[in-house]
Formats: structure tokens, sequence, C-alpha cells
């Protein structure tokens, strides 16, 4: 059977910290820093009531060198 | 043949690509559907012009003057900064949609002065002001006002007072496909020295960014000599090339990627981002160039300080030739020798020649200019266009296979859409996307100087990346799945004829393909659009905007739906072109006979129905002798629209004279038709007989009778109605005194004759059908003007103007209304052109005065260009009736019918070919 194509990755920059923000596969949120191996540094992200999460175009993943 | 239609040879044969490079750089990328992510589809507001300074593209580039190759890998574009703007001039300003009071429009002036087909040489004027754009003055001003208010001008700013303003030329010539030498000249208009950084700037389009493990292009300093620095550009694909600087500049780099801290608030990932030549330039932010002198965008940067009324130049040269050499025999004077003037005065000489050979000898000089600029307008509109839908729906979230996805605001039903070509654009700064009935008004023109182009045009729309697979013509990227008027099979057998009379052979292989596709367009109108199978079409706005009492395109306040005259009119005249290309196919291949007659029978099926169905409650109206939109009211009752509109003067374009060769080829099918005539007398009770023999022995086929059609070209030559000094209006003038009101549901629906801009936010708000004169329309109306007259000759006279006591042929007719759209542009007894109306600087300024635009549509009474400015797409459409009616007489068209202005057009070509250019040349200026 053809497997149909991509996992639902999704982008976020927070504007209250500042950062680049992942939702894996599985619907985890990661703070995941710029640079060398970021997704190897990432540090998991509490959504809450003050995010401020902004949905940014799939197409920048590729910024973030991420392994999926 | 000159030496443009070499080139024009050598890259139809594949021995040269001279096609390779040319002005394929958007004017506007930013606030595109294509660059829009959001949530809504707010596209302007999404991706702003504040944005794009900042933030990297990811489908096309733009820039001021600007140039790339066919796949829009490397980029070539002026920047300027004055001193005194708050950001660098990298790109035209614009208002959005929302922003002025009549939608979209770009503010600046610039002019398309000249390009050959091949872009062996293109010229282009931008108008850069000394003191500070005024951004927010123009923003500010134009919110506040009112529909009803005309738009607020650049020039109304007083940024051009006293000329403290620079004229900066670009040129670009050849020497090679891949040696473009550039040319900028930069005047100083105004009464005093002013400053000037000038920023020629080379970058690649970031493709590197957005997919995994994409080769990164890179620029870098090369070299520098004596006299001149060097960039070298490598790219895995594309190449090396070479930009040469010539003098001392500095060089400037960076990388085309977005400032992310700017944009989203999260650290860059390089110091060196999209906007740091213009940080390090305006902000003095040394940091923000990288000083390994590498990246992926680059700047040369020259400061100059030109007094009042000098000229100073700068040279460049894109090139494949390596600095080694480029010292050698190859060039033999070096690279800003003699050599580079001469390339460019010869190439300036080519494109002199090359027109004088299209451009008739009988124009004046005045005429001449209006035809090139207009050319050369249609020929810098084309555009690199990429736009991978089923990529983009993903990026967005929106793929449409998957159960759980976010809704696409729009054209989730066009994922098998791959766009990336090169493309004419209505406009490269309003409109910097292809519409498919534009397009083929567009390849009306453009093959007045290159048929290969316009054939590739046409086919591209039908192939598979393009059209549906449901059959239907993509409309435009806000909504590909809205519907355009079918016009594609009647520019595909216009530009086939033409074709066919200049080699003397058509390219039978190219319209057979398309007739196969516009085959499945056919269906899917009929199958789509014609809710009762009565053979009457809908189609919704159909181009024309805010013609409609209602929005045409949204479900009605009345429930029920339309009987659209213009769609069932435009189907009438897809019959007629598909019978026409059916018949030209018969000729040497029996199996189109069959198709041909399908389509006569077609023909008759729809005329009929337009002229007699429903009886009391038909379109045409026997009282006012006028087509009008039906409504169907749920309840079964009917009304017709009385709007006396461009929707009823379509069905006299529906109007085809045929030379009777298919009968005389295949009797059988004479003896068919006669049957099928002879068992259904009623489908040609009402509309013109088809068996009616006219003169020379054609056949004309005509939705109108004589009767009808001396009835309604009362109407539409009447000056109280449609007929203007300028063309024929979209609405008649009858509704200025007498609108037409209609009220349901507690509403009433108003329209009204608008001459100028629309009072309404309906589609947008930027465009008016109720008044104005639009070219493509009156394009079909001399088409039609002209069949008639080849099938009634000169004894059908009609009163011109009406009520004038003038009678007409109806050449006599159509070269009338030819002479009045012409008259937009042309200098009247007092020099002054109506397309600028009161802009006392475009009408006087000798430096303004003869560099002409050419708008989206025309006021109704003065002939004041409206719309987007710089709209040569289908305005441009005004070369193609120069030509014309230079080119062929009445006597031509009784001879020869409808291959007349062909073959007349081939015979003048050839000679013209012959001539000496000077002659040309010179016999316009003795008029």
């Amino acid at each position: 059977m053809m497997s149909i194509k991509k996992v639902t990755v999704a982008l976020f920059v927070d504007r209250l910290s500042n950062q680049w923000v992942v939702r894996d596969p599985d619907g985890d949120f990661w703070i995941v820093p710029f640079g060398e191996s970021g997704w190897d540094r990432r540090r998991p992200f509490e959504l809450s009531e003050i995010s401020q999460l902004e949905s940014i175009p799939r197409h920048y993943i590729y910024l973030l060198d991420l392994p999926f | 043949m000159n030496a443009e239609q070499i080139r024009l040879a050598e890259a139809r044969d594949g021995k040269a690509a001279w096609k390779k490079w040319g002005p394929y750089l958007s004017e506007r990328q930013w606030g595109t559907v294509r660059e829009d992510y959001s949530e809504s589809g707010d596209a302007w507001n999404y991706f702003s012009h504040d944005q794009a300074r900042s933030r990297a593209y990811r489908w096309g580039e733009d820039g001021l003057a600007g140039i790339s190759d066919d796949q829009q890998t490397l980029c070539f574009a002026l920047a300027l900064w004055n001193g005194k703007d708050p950001i660098l001039k990298e790109r035209l300003f614009g208002l959005t949609n929302s922003e002025s009071n009549h939608g979209e429009d770009v503010k600046e002036y610039y002019f398309y002065l000249d390009s050959t087909p091949t872009h062996s040489y293109m010229k282009y004027l931008y108008k850069y002001p000394q003191g500070a754009y005024p951004y927010g003055q123009l923003v500010e001003t134009s919110r506040r006002r009112r529909r009803d208010e005309l738009e607020y001008e650049l020039v109304d700013t007083g940024v051009f007072d006293a000329n403290r303003y620079f004229d900066v030329f670009v040129e670009y010539a050849k020497a090679s496909p891949e040696d473009m030498l550039i040319q900028i000249s930069i005047h100083n208009r105004g009464p005093e020295p002013a400053e000037l950084h000038v920023l020629p700037t080379l970058w690649y389009r970031n493709q590197w960014s957005w997919q995994a493990a994409a080769d990164r292009p890179a620029l870098e300093q090369f070299s520098s000599s004596k006299g001149y620095c060097v960039v070298k550009a490598s790219d895995a694909k594309l190449g090396e090339r070479y930009l040469y600087c010539e003098g001392e500049a500095s060089l400037l780099f960076t990388e085309n990627e977005t400032n992310t801290q700017r944009i989203f608030g999260v650290p860059n990932r390089t110091p060196y981002v999209k906007d740091g030549i213009n940080n390090a330039i305006v902000h003095g932010r040394e940091e923000a160039v990288n000083p390994a002198r590498k990246g992926t965008k680059l700047a040369g940067h020259y400061y100059l300080t030109v007094k009042a009324g000098e000229q100073k130049v700068i040279r460049l040269r894109l090139s494949d030739t390596a600095p080694a050499a480029a010292g050698s025999a190859k060039l033999k004077s070096g690279l800003f020798g003699a050599d580079f003037d001469d390339v460019i005065e010869a190439r300036r000489k080519d494109a002199d020649e090359f027109y004088n050979a299209i451009i008739p000898i009988s124009l004046n000089a005045d005429q001449a200019n209006v035809m090139r600029q207009a050319l050369a307008g249609m020929l810098w509109s084309k555009q690199f266009y990429h736009y991978d839908v089923d990529k983009w729906l993903e990026e967005r979230g929106s793929d449409p296979f998957k159960t759980k996805r976010k809704a696409a605001p729009r054209n989730d039903r066009w994922h098998h859409m791959y766009n990336g070509d090169v493309i004419s654009m209505p406009d490269k700064w309003e409109y910097p996307w292809y519409a498919a009935w534009d397009l083929a008004f567009h390849v009306a023109a453009l093959t007045l100087v290159d048929a290969d182009f316009g054939k590739e045009q046409l086919k591209l729309m039908l192939r598979d990346r393009y059209m549906h697979p449901n059959g239907q013509i993509p409309a435009y990227e806000w909504n590909f799945g809205d519907v355009n008027p079918p016009v594609h099979a009647w520019s595909t057998i216009f530009t086939y004829r033409l074709e066919k009379a200049q080699t003397g052979e058509g390219d039978r292989e190219w319209l057979k393909s398309s007739f196969q596709k516009l085959l499945l367009n056919f269906t899917w109108w009929v199958n789509r659009k014609d809710r009762s199978d009565r053979n009457v079409f809908e189609g919704g706005f159909l181009g024309l905007d805010n013609i409609g009492v209602f929005d045409r395109s949204a479900p009605l306040p009345t429930g029920g739906y339309l009987e659209q005259a213009d769609g069932t009119a435009w189907m009438a005249l897809f019959c007629e072109n598909m019978m026409e290309i059916a018949v030209e196919l018969a000729m040497t291949e029996t199996g189109y006979a069959d198709m041909a007659t399908k389509f006569v029978e077609h023909f008759l099926w729809i005329a009929s129905s337009m002229a007699r169905i429903g009886d009391d409650t038909g379109m045409w109206d026997e009282e006012d002798g006028f087509f009008y939109d039906v409504l169907r009211l749920p309840d079964g009752g009917a009304q017709r629209l009385k709007v006396r509109s461009m929707v009823g003067l379509l069905p006299l374009c529906a109007a085809t004279v045929f030379e009777g060769e298919l009968l005389v080829k295949y009797p059988e099918i004479r003896q068919r038709l006669k049957q099928f005539l002879e068992v259904r007398p009623e489908l040609r009770a009402a509309i013109h007989d088809p068996a009616k023999i006219g003169l020379a022995d054609r056949r004309l086929a005509s939705i109108l009778d004589e009767t009808k059609l001396r009835r309604v070209l009362a109407r539409m030559l009447d000056e109280r109605e449609f007929l203007s000094s300028y063309g024929i209006r979209s609405l008649s003038r009858y509704h200025a005194e007498h609108p037409y009101v209609f009220k349901t549901g507690g509403q009433e629906f108003r329209v009204s004759y608008l001459p100028a801009e629309s009072d309404s936010g309906m589609f947008g708000g930027n465009s008016n059908w109720r008044g104005p004169i639009w070219m493509p329309v009156n394009g079909l109306i001399l088409r039609a003007l002209l069949q008639y007259y080849s099938y009634y000759g000169n004894t059908f006279t009609v009163e011109c103007p009406t009520g004038s006591g003038r009678q007409m042929n109806l050449y006599e007719v159509a070269a009338e209304i030819a002479r009045r759209l012409a008259n937009i542009f042309l200098r009247d007894k007092d020099g002054r052109r109506p397309v600028y109306d009161g802009m006392a600087k475009f009408q006087d300024d000798p430096y303004w005065r003869d560099y002409i635009l050419f708008h989206e549509y025309f006021h109704g009474d003065n002939g004041a260009g409206l719309g987007a400015s710089h709209q040569t797409g289908w305005t441009g459409m005004i070369a193609r009736s120069l030509h014309l009616f230079a080119t062929v007489s009445p006597e031509d068209i009784l001879a020869a019918g409808k291959k007349a202005y062909a073959e007349k057009t081939a015979k003048h070509r050839h000679r013209a070919t012959r001539s000496p250019s000077k002659r040309a040349a010179e016999k316009r200026l003795e008029r």
C-alpha cells in the first residue's frame, strides 16, 4: 500500500518568550533552540492560558533541522 | 530576417537560449495568495510591504527594473537610497486593498520604454524623488478618502515639485544569451546637486531554506581589477555567473534569509539576513553585512552626487564569462571598453529595426510611439510564476487528503496544480498573477512580436499542471475555481491563422492538441454551467466584476438563478471558435469534419435558445431591442434585469464568418446540415439564418439576425448610451439619469452609470464595469464588426453615431471605434493625452509627457486612465488595433474575408523586413 505522506508537525513562535516551539507528531510541544542539534537540546513547552503561540508556515521547519 | 528575428528563430530551434534571461522578476511578491499562510486568507495583510525587505519569499522574488533567469534562480534588480527615506527603495510601494479608497494601487512612477521579444534590449525608467518618500502620508490620506473621491496619487503629495527627482533609466543589452550588459543612467532633474546611493543587487531566490538537503548557492567576491570588481555566483543547477561592476563600488554581502528577529521575534540563525544591506546603508550598521564577502544576496554600492541637470552612468555586466577569459579576445576592448558601448548601441539599433518591421509605416510618430510602448509593456510584464498548490496546502496544514486538517481559505480543490513558468501577467504590481481570460487577450497583442511565446502561453493553460482534471481552466490565484469567459479558443485560432499566413503553414500539431484540451473545457462548461440543460448559461461574475444588479457569483437575494446573456453569448462564441478550428483541421484530416458538424449544431442550439427561450421572459427584449440577464425565481416566475450593459452587447460579439470550404470538401456534411435545419426550423427562426449566403458565398454564424443587429447597433453607437469619444462604454450612459433599481426583501439594489471608479466594494472595489471603457471587450466588438462586414459588405450601413445622419458601413464603424480607442493615448489637437486627464505634469512636462501608461480601464466620458496603471496586459490590445486598421483595407476584407488581416500582416512583414529600417523611420518622421 502506498503510504500517504507526512507527519503533522507544526511550528510556532511563542511571542511571550520569543522562542521557537514545535509540535511533534505525537502532539507534544517543545521549545527548540536555534543552532546545531537544536532538537537534541529541546525542552518541553507547557501550553498555558498566557502562551502566545503564533503559527509559522511549515516550510520554516527546515531552519530548525528537525529529525522529521 | 533582421537580427532580432534571427534571435527568435534561434530560440525557437533551440540553437541559442535567447529568452533564458528576461524581465521575469515580479514587481510585487508580497501580499500575494501564494505567500499567504494566514488562517483567514488575508493575503494583503499577512505579508506586507513592510515585511518584504526582511522576510524571505517562499515562491518568487520581486524588485525594481529587475531580471532573472527563466527558473528565477538568480535575480538582479536595482535598489536606491536618497539619504532621506527610512528604507532602501528595493521594490515598488503601493497601497493594499484596504488602505486605498479604490482598492490596491501602486504609488510610484515607472515606465516600460522598450523591449525586444528575446529581451536582447530592454529599457525601463523609474522616477525617484529626492525628498523623503511619503509612505505615511499616502496611507493616511488614502484611508480618509471616500469611495466617491479620487485616489490620492504620489504626484499629489508634492514630492515631485520643482522637479526634485532623479530619472533612473535602466537598460539591458545582450552581447550573447549569457552576457547581459546593464547600463544605469541617473539624471538629476532638480535645481540643485543631489546625493544618491545606487545599489545594483544580485541575489538567489531562496530555495535552500524550505527543503531538506537543498544545495545552497553562493555569491562571493572573486577579484577586483583596475576599473572593476567581480562577484562570482555559483549554483549547482544554473552554474557559474559573474557580475562585473565598473568603477569602485564597495560590495555588500548578506543572505536572502528571513530576519526572524524582526518578523517573528526569535533570534536569527545568522547575523546576515535579507535586510542586512538596508540596515548597513540606511542605519550605518556595518555588522549587518558579511565582512567575509560572501552570501546569497549582494549589492554593489555606488555613492553619487549628481549636479542639477547632470547625468551619471553606472555600468555592469552579468555574464557566464570568467574574468580570465573576459580580458581575452572574446572581449576585444575589455569589459567596459568600446565593446560595451558598441553592444548597447547595436542592440538599440536592432530593436529599432525590429519594430520598424512591425509598426506599419502609415502610423505617424505618436501612434508608433504608443504602439511600441504598448508592446514594450507587454514584454516587460512577463514574470516567473511559481506556485505548487499541493505543497502550499501541505505547508499550511491543509492537505486535502487528510481527514484532520485545517480548511484552506482557497484553492484546495486545485491540489493537482504545479505552476513554475514564465507567464504574461496583467500587471506585475497590481495583478502579479495570471488570469486566464486576460492571458488570451495578451496573446492577441504579443503575437505581433513573438508568435512562439503566444502559442506557449495558450498551451500552458491547457497543460495538466494547470487545467483541472475536470476540464476547467484556472481563473486566477485568488480562486482558481472562479469562472472566466471562455475566450481561449478564440485566441487559439487567431494565433494559428497569423502564423499560418506568416510562415506559409500553420502549426497543426499545436492546433490539434489545443483543440483536444479545449474540448474538455467546452464539456466542463456544458456540464457545469447550463443548469436546466436548455443551452442557456450561467457563470457568475464572468470577469465583469460589478456589472450586475447583484454579485452574480453569490447566492441571489431573491433565491433562484440567473440566465446570463453574457455567459450564453460567450458559449456561442466558444462554439464558433471550436467550429473554426475543427474546419481548419478537417481540411486535411477527415476525423475533424464530424467535430465541425457537432459545433455547428451546438452553436444553433445555444444561439436559438438565447434568442427565443422563455418567449416573453427570454433574454432578448423586443421592446428595448437589447439582451438582458434573466432572473429565474424559485416560484417559477422570471424577469429581465433591464440594465443596459456590456452583458447585452456581448451577443453581438458572437459572430463568425465561414468561407464554405468545409461544405465544398465534404458534400455529405452540406446534406446533413441541410436536413438538420429542415427538420428543426425553429432553430433558425429567431437568429441569423446560417443557410443564407452572404458576400463572396460566405456564411455567417450569428445570434443576431439583421434586424436585431441593427437594433443593438443603434444603441451601441448612440453617444447618449454606449459610444464614448474613447470607445464603447461598459454601461449605457442612459443609466446616469435613469438608474436601474431592483427591490427585494426590503433591500434596494441600484445600478447607475459611474464613468470613473466603483462606488462599492464588490469584487474588491478596485475595478468598475458600470461605465468605463475596457479594451478587451472593445477588441471583441471590433472583431465582430469586421466579421459582419465581410458577410454583409458595403451595402449594410448604419448611422454612426446614432442620430448624426452619417451613414457608415461596418468596416467604417469598426475603424471609427478603433480611432476613438487610440485617442485615449494619442496627443489631441492641444497636445494633451486624454489618458492623463488633469495631471499637469504628465501633460506638459517634457520629461513625462511622452511616456505612456496603459491602464486597466478608462473613464467613460473623458478617457482618463483608471484602475491598475500598468495593465499593459489586455490594454496592450491597442497595439493590435493600431496595427490592424493600418494594415488591412475594407477591400482586403471583402476580398479575403477573415484571412485578410493575417495575409496582409504577413505581406507587410516580409516587405518591411527586406526594406532598410532607415526608410521606415524617415517616412514616419516626414509625417
